[in-house]
């Protein structure tokens, strides 16, 4: 005899399958919002660097700036 | 009854996975970009800048370099440029260069050949259609297509020392029909 739990289980697998499959990468070319520089981690490299190096020379933490240093900002 | 629950349930999960199995087969994106041998799929596209539209067919007989490229994309910036000066150097009823711009908006992308012009048409086609086709896999993905449409070279991405080899792949093809 069928088990109404199997049967919905086979059910709820289907659906998961079906719906996976609607899942869809970025195409190459479909990728221009993402090119912008608003979309970047660090949209100005210099400017996150000079910003690194005041974090980690004032906070004398590491690894948070990434650095050595004792403080003092002359590393 | 148990025993005979669990026979039935056994046959049952095996079809809904050969089921499921089947879905993610059919579903799944097809897999696998053009290659050299295979013949470039035959187009026709509007001009970005207007005007009558381009075919890949209006240039049958020739060597075809046909690029993808895209107003947000670096690496293309730095090809249009190499690519028209490659253009020059070998005659026109030879070798042509054509390409197929994919912004969204083509409004970027004529404001950026006013910024850089090349002397080669664009095609625009901001669905995407067109790179879809193609099974383009990265940006800029160059073809370059010989005189009777079969794809010799597939190019993905682009540096400028990539020019020489380049040269020497169109130099091959030209020769070829000579």
């Amino acid at each position: 005899m069928r088990s109404p739990l199997r049967g919905a289980a086979g059910l709820i697998l289907l659906a998961v399958v079906a719906t996976a499959t609607g899942c869809q990468s970025v195409r190459p070319w479909e990728r221009g919002a993402l090119a912008r520089s608003d979309m970047a981690w660090d949209p100005d490299p210099l400017e996150a660097t000079l910003r690194s190096h005041v974090y980690f020379s004032k906070e004398a933490s590491l690894p948070g700036g990434g650095g050595a240093g004792g403080g003092c900002g002359c590393n | 009854m148990t025993g005979s629950r669990s026979s039935d349930a056994k046959p049952l999960r095996r079809r809904t996975l050969a089921v499921a199995c089947a879905l993610l087969v059919l579903c799944a994106s097809p897999a696998g970009a053009l290659k050299p041998g295979d013949r470039a799929p035959v187009f026709s596209a509007k001009a970005l800048e207007g005007g009558a539209s381009i075919s890949l067919s209006q240039y049958r007989g020739k060597v075809v370099y046909l690029d993808f490229w895209a107003s947000w994309c670096a690496p293309c910036a730095a090809a249009l440029p190499a690519l028209d000066a490659l253009r020059q150097e070998f005659p026109e009823d030879q070798f042509r260069v054509l390409a197929v711009n994919v912004d969204r908006d083509p409004k970027l992308a004529r404001q950026f050949l006013a910024r850089r012009p090349v002397g080669y048409p664009s095609a625009s086609d901001p669905e995407g259609d067109l790179p879809a086709r193609f099974e383009v896999e990265t940006m800029p993905t160059s073809f370059l297509i010989d005189r009777q449409g079969v794809i010799r070279h597939v190019h993905r991405g682009f540096v400028r020392d990539d020019v020489d080899d380049l040269r020497r792949r169109i130099q091959q093809l030209v020769a070829e029909g000579r």
